[in-house]
């Protein structure tokens, strides 16, 4: 009889209404009331949009070849936005509007990189050093204050000299500055989680300390950390364009947007815009998605979610 | 003979004081010295104040946190329980050692520790934070099912909604989250997951002491109901005697980390023996206005657990505490500086100087011969009836250009028996030699 109602029962209950599914519905609601959150999400799209179209349907918007810039030698001077140019050309004739679209990809792609595995470092460190305490949580937190203690770009300079100039050696030496940040995180989440009664209880059943950790830390943890990760990809993305600005950007022609906007530099005087556009691009970005994280932060607020 | 479930000899729990580098040598003394058996079927009651180690208590015997130190027996044969007692009565350190080896409890550990905890669980007293916010209440209740080894990933399912029936609630509940429930409905899921691997023995932690009254009795019948059917162990904590009293069949009485009092629940609640329970029993409200009432209000607060009263931890606030109930010099120090520098000053404007010679010993320096002794005595004895720790003053001797006030040493009490099957902490009831 109850075997019957049971499975019955699960099946009739899924389809009707799964709280999964009415929990997403409240999230949705909450974010899109917020007005600056949905711009900065209809921004961040875009980009995305960009680095899809530019990596599998390229000359679908007129690109011939996404992995290098374009150069034209007979007008090498930086060209004012015009019909022909809708941004203008910088140094070598390179025309902006197609090289930062070609750019985008870059720095996206490997800024999303640095702050997914700085995030997956940090949870994995913050967790265990959370949950386990003692004189391991004492020495990770040493280490971290060390990090913290030292500029991350100065932090990420030294790195780079010491791995050599390639965009593979500046992701890893930003995850080397980056992770630090979320260990911190995930381990003052832990602490107040590994406080609640239902640890205490799932010890009770005997459960695993592994199996705490992911099922039940772990599940309570992530949502912080996303909003975290969408809070600093910004930044990351403006770090990363700085150091190949200054220099750490490998050989030349890599559609990069640090290195784009360096390329106008000589010409700042006589021609800004080579240097402001692809500057702006990072801006807007950061911007954006700094906007969608404080959206994202109402979200997961348990006080806005039981309005 | 039945088995004993849990028989845990003088267990201690101190937590530490202080942080990771700063941390200081003292503790807090949450169990102190603590005795509790519990024969098979039976439901032991305990009572005691806030904060005064009864949570601890409960979670030491299940081990959810390790005891500083005792012994702990779980589902033992009575022979060996009789046995190890007659050891500890006579200091048979070779035979204690060899039945600890066998049978303790905590000596179990890793996976057959886990696998002992498909006997064992806890119902805590906050439903709301007691269940994962994230987790469904058919996951939550297949936890134990589960990471015990009791049954498959498969069959914790079919368990998962029989035990939804047999608290109560219909099986949609098994796709909800917690946050979908009420506190009743919580509550029960979490009785639900208590019993999940049948156990033999359950602590539940107040369980209904976050519930409004309407509900708390519903879930004191489905305890009722469950606990005969499967035949479980309990040991019910609470703070509300009248619930103790329904619930169980024996209780005890806690104050300040100590059992103070242990007996069947009638004898206990119509005639307590120590003068805690006393107290304790009289503030019950009785639904019978008629009858006189004599509330016994204690003075004074709950002591420090740090460093908890000497003697008898009860006898500051007690007010039939005697000579040897457990006074200090600090103590009586205290209230003798009172005296002569506040509230008859300006009869003792002689006196130079109080101060503690030692334990025992109190030391009052004076100039002139103004008679100063004699208005001493006079006046302590005068006091005796408010500053109840002046009772504890055994003689007044002169010394040149001082006065000595020598206190009773005080007596450790231990258990002793007392009539109707109970077992109280306290001098009055020891045996007379």
């Amino acid at each position: 009889m109850s075997k019957n109602i049971g499975l019955i029962g699960r099946r009739n209950y899924l389809l009707k209404q799964n709280p999964r599914i009415e929990e997403l519905k409240i999230s949705f609601k909450i974010f899109f009331t917020n007005p600056t959150a949905v711009a900065g999400f209809v921004i961040t799209l875009l980009y995305f949009i960009d680095i899809i179209l530019v990596q599998f349907f390229p000359s679908f918007i007129g690109i011939s070849d996404p992995n290098r810039y374009i150069y034209n030698f007979n007008n090498p001077v930086p060209l004012p936005p015009s019909s022909s140019h809708w941004c203008g050309t910088t140094a070598g004739g390179i025309d902006l509007c197609d090289a930062i679209i070609k750019s985008i990809r870059i720095d996206l792609i490997y800024s999303l990189f640095i702050v997914i595995v700085g995030a997956i470092i940090g949870l994995l460190l913050g967790l265990v050093s959370g949950y386990l305490g003692g004189i391991f949580d004492e020495i990770l937190m040493r280490i971290t204050d060390i990090f913290f203690s030292i500029p991350y770009l100065v932090l990420a300079i030294a790195i780079l000299f010491v791995l050599g100039v390639s965009l593979e050696n500046i992701a890893f030496s930003l995850i080397i500055v980056w992770w630090p940040l979320y260990a911190r995180y995930a381990r003052a989440q832990t602490l107040s989680i590994k406080q609640m009664t239902f640890i205490e209880s799932a010890k009770a059943s005997g459960t695993r300390d592994l199996m705490i950790m992911f099922k039940h830390i772990v599940p309570n943890v992530l949502p912080p950390i996303f909003v975290q990760i969408s809070l600093d990809l910004g930044t990351v993305v403006g770090v990363f364009a700085t150091l190949a600005f200054i220099g750490f950007s490998p050989t030349a022609n890599i559609p990069e947007l640090g290195y784009l906007t360096s390329l106008g530099l000589n010409y700042i005087s006589i021609a800004p815009w080579s240097v402001i556009i692809p500057g702006l691009v990072i801006t807007v970005f950061a911007l954006a998605v700094n906007l969608m994280g404080d959206g994202l932060r109402d979200v997961i607020d348990p006080k806005r979610r039981s309005v | 003979m039945a088995n004993v479930i849990i028989a845990a000899y003088n267990l201690k729990k101190y937590f530490p004081v202080g942080g990771f580098l700063f941390s200081s040598k003292q503790t807090i003394k949450a169990v102190d010295d603590v005795s509790i058996k519990i024969k098979e079927n039976e439901v032991v009651g305990l009572v005691g104040e806030t904060g005064c180690g009864k949570t601890t208590l409960g979670k030491l015997l299940i081990r959810l946190i390790e005891p500083t130190a005792g012994e702990i027996f779980f589902d033992v044969p009575e022979e060996i329980i009789v046995e190890y007692e007659e050891a500890l009565k006579n200091k048979d350190t070779k035979k204690i050692e060899k039945i600890s080896k066998r049978y303790s409890f905590l000596n179990k550990k890793g996976g057959e520790l886990r696998r002992m905890r498909r006997y064992m669980n806890i119902v805590f007293q906050d439903p709301y934070s007691s269940l994962n916010p994230r987790m469904l209440v058919k996951d939550i209740i297949a936890e134990p099912i589960i990471s015990t080894g009791y049954a498959s990933k498969k069959e914790a399912e079919e368990l998962v909604f029989k035990l939804l029936e047999e608290v109560g609630l219909t099986p949609e509940f098994a796709f909800r989250y917690p946050h979908e429930l009420s506190g009743g409905q919580r509550q029960r899921v979490a009785l639900a997951r208590g019993i999940s691997t049948l156990p033999k023995f359950l602590v539940l932690d107040e369980p209904t002491s976050a519930l409004d009254v309407s509900i708390q009795a519903q879930i004191l019948n489905l305890i009722n109901e469950i606990r005969k059917k499967y035949s479980i162990t309990i040991l019910f904590i609470s703070h509300n005697i009248s619930v103790v009293h329904y619930m169980s069949d024996r209780i005890a009485v806690m104050y300040a980390g100590k059992i103070v009092e242990e007996g069947y629940k009638n004898s206990i609640i119509f005639d307590p023996k120590h003068p805690y329970s006393k107290a304790l029993i009289s503030s019950i409200p009785r639904p019978e206005p008629m009858r006189e009432k004599i509330i016994i209000n204690l003075q004074g607060e709950i002591p420090n657990l740090i460093n908890p009263p000497k003697g008898c931890r009860f006898h500051p606030r007690c007010p039939v505490a005697f000579e040897e109930c457990g006074w200090t010099a600090d103590e009586v120090f205290q209230d003798i500086e009172y005296i002569i520098m506040r509230r008859y000053a300006e009869q003792f404007n002689g006196i130079k100087r109080i101060y503690i010679e030692d334990d025992f010993t109190i030391s009052v320096e004076y100039e002139g011969k103004n008679l100063i002794e004699e208005k001493l005595k006079e006046v302590l004895n005068k006091e005796k009836q408010e500053l109840r720790s002046l009772i504890s003053i055994k003689n007044i001797k002169s010394e040149s250009t001082k006065i000595k006030i020598e206190l009773y040493k005080f007596v450790e009490p231990e258990m002793y028996k007392s009539k109707d099957g109970i077992n109280v902490r306290c001098l009055l009831y020891r045996e007379k030699k």
